[in-house]
């Protein structure tokens, strides 16, 4: 299906939620003008679904909008996902962070964003939403990507001395902006640990050394959580190679416990929130 | 009849300046499509096209985002303090763009307003600023709403204007004139002035709305996509906003000054837990009425140089221009009825 039937039907079908009052809002994507980046738009009245764009300039992962106070007040959400996003869905879920009930998901079938195409998308095997209540277009799905990301892999063969001069010059530019955070969608904490300042824990300060401890908490809080939407390098303003951290994690997670991966599987327990005695901890020295 | 140089001599003058020992500081590309003010190993090391304007700003030169105020030392029940050392780098800013250089005179009000800021001042007297105007501009541009231009001259030391093979050279001050001495030469040619991005809105039309409509629900619409990062005011020239934060332990550290900004919910929570901008709109409607109501009345500036910074970096597309945009398509500068409550939650 061409890419503006897909608007075109995903225009439809929130046009009826809004008009049979099944939800209150839509979040969906709007655009200025074709080819520059598509931004998050709240769509409450049917005839503004007109507003309302699909195209390979939407990159925002809506997820991260569900569980911000000002949204939520919105009423129900009707909230429109690629098959990344949803992945994000699955771990909010699983997190008891949503209720899957209460939100009413379009799921759009994706040929990749940004041109070229974006770093996570060569790799994708969800480009057809999985658990959407209803979803629009028909792509061919690829198969899932073997072994290790090819920038990742070549990065682990570097000596440990290479990896660490490569992220003291990445993170020397972190400018503690927060970006990566706040547009990630499991980054919903109350209070971020950074932002706890009765006792300070972490750094404040953007130093090389405050920068290190911002980033390693934000990685390790992500372990086994973060679906790889890319959204933190998309946002940060210096450039930083976030992608390649979390990607360390994630691939941590697949070697150590059974292939798993964020927001693949609704049924499984989150490996965050399970303890076997079996789980090895021999990568904990 | 004008100052002219060529590309090539300019070149040869900036690794001359770095021979020399200076500090030299332009746009450069730290990866693929990220170019940032950077300290330069050699003239080849500056980008001279293939961007807009960097994404961050030659502020970090003069207020950087983390600066050790003083030290702290307990020794038993002794206490000493010692005053971090300031002794700032010559340091030659080079490729500079109009809407960065014009930060400095902006600026330089609020950091010698009740209390000189010998941080700030002590590296502004020993910075030189040479800018190069503006030939191309895109959609998140508008220097030209805030009353300046691709061109403009405000704040740098050196104005170089793009001709063909090279510049027509503008030294403004003597701090300019003395970096240029005898590397120029006169020719009949001028640069063109460059026309720049159509003006977008006038400042009292903003400043209009932003007295009267305070309470106005558009901010609401405004900021429900905001998501409450800081990549807008960390990039931006003319934020200026700072933290101070002690670190260090019980025996000994420092207090440092760190960059902050408004858009952070923790900005303004009280010790109590209260917080006077408790939501996403209200902070919005500061950063807006800081930039275009509140440091003009106290300083007579406008707290935006119209570099569009804020907008390109922002991760849902957010920025000063299509807030004003919003403003001014909102149509009404009443705080209507249904919102008695304003924007409290």
């Amino acid at each position: 299906m061409a890419i503006n039937e897909i608007q075109e039907q995903m225009r439809q079908a929130c046009h009826r939620l809004l008009e049979e009052g099944k939800v209150n809002v839509i979040i969906g994507y709007g655009q200025n003008k074709p080819g520059t980046p598509a931004f998050p738009v709240f769509i409450r009245k049917p005839e503004d679904t007109e507003k309302l764009v699909w195209n390979d300039q939407c990159f925002s992962n809506l997820a991260a909008y569900l569980t911000r106070k000002d949204i939520k007040a919105l009423g129900t959400a009707a909230i429109i996902v690629k098959g990344c996003d949803e992945k994000a869905l699955v771990v909010l879920e699983q997190e008891s962070q949503i209720g899957r009930n209460a939100l009413y998901v379009i799921g759009i079938a994706c040929e990749g964003v940004g041109n070229p195409s974006a770093a996570k998308c060569a790799r994708c095997d969800v480009r057809m939403p999985r658990f959407a209540d209803e979803t629009i277009g028909q792509v061919p799905e690829s198969t899932t990507p073997e072994g290790s990301d090819p920038e990742l892999s070549a990065f682990l063969k570097k000596t440990l001395e290479e990896r660490r001069d490569y992220w003291m010059q990445e993170l020397n530019r972190c400018i503690k902006c927060y970006a990566c955070r706040e547009v990630c969608p499991l980054c919903y904490c109350n209070r971020c640990i950074v932002d706890k300042n009765r006792p300070t824990t972490i750094d404040t300060s953007s130093t090389l050394k405050g920068n290190f401890a911002w980033q390693t908490v934000r990685v390790f809080h992500l372990a086994g959580r973060c679906v790889g939407c890319d959204e933190c390098t998309r946002a940060c303003p210096a450039g930083i190679n976030l992608r390649l951290l979390n990607l360390t994690l994630a691939e941590a997670a697949r070697e150590n416990f059974d292939g798993y991966r964020a927001g693949m599987n609704k049924e499984v327990v989150p490996l965050i929130g399970s303890y076997s005695q079996q789980d090895k901890e021999t990568f904990i020295q | 009849m004008s100052e002219v140089i060529l590309k090539e001599t300019l070149l040869q003058l900036v690794n001359a300046w770095i021979a020399g020992g200076k500090v030299v500081s332009g746009p450069a590309f730290v990866k693929e499509g990220v170019c940032l003010y950077t300290d330069l190993r050699n003239a080849e090391h500056l980008a001279m096209d293939g961007f807009i304007r960097p994404g961050d700003s030659i502020k970090k030169y003069f207020f950087p985002r983390h600066e050790k105020i003083y030290h702290y030392a307990r020794t038993g029940q002794k206490l000493e303090l010692t005053n971090a050392e300031l002794t700032p780098q010559e340091r030659i800013i080079v490729g500079a763009r109009p809407c960065d250089a014009a930060l400095l005179p902006v600026l330089d009000k609020v950091f010698n307003w009740d209390y000189v800021d010998d941080f700030y001042t002590l590296r502004r007297k020993a910075t030189t600023i040479v800018t190069i105007a503006c030939t191309q501009w895109d959609d998140q541009c508008f220097c030209t709403s805030v009353d300046l231009s691709p061109a403009a001259e405000k704040g740098s030391d050196v104005l170089l204007l793009p001709m063909e093979n090279g510049y027509e050279v503008r030294c403004l001050t003597d701090q300019g004139r003395a970096l240029f001495a005898g590397k120029t030469t006169v020719s009949e040619n001028a640069a063109l002035s460059p026309e720049g991005p159509e003006r977008k809105f006038t400042e009292e039309e903003i400043a209009a709305f932003l007295r009267e409509g305070y309470e106005n629900p558009v901010w609401r619409d405004i900021a429900l996509r905001c998501l409450g990062c800081c990549a807008c005011a960390f990039t931006c020239p003319t934020c200026h906003c700072f933290d101070i934060v002690d670190e260090g332990n019980a025996q000994g550290g420092s207090r440092a000054k760190n960059w902050d900004c408004c858009q952070f919910n923790m900005f303004t929570m009280h010790a109590s837990g209260h917080n006077p901008r408790a939501n996403q709109a209200q902070r919005q409607r500061q950063r807006i009425q800081h930039k275009f109501r509140i440091y003009p009345e106290k300083f007579g500036e406008t707290l935006c140089t119209g570099c569009g910074n804020c907008t390109r970096n922002c991760p849902v597309s957010l920025g000063v221009l299509n807030t004003l945009e919003a403003i001014r398509a909102c149509g009404t500068t009443a705080n209507t009825v249904e919102n008695t409550g304003g924007l409290k939650e």
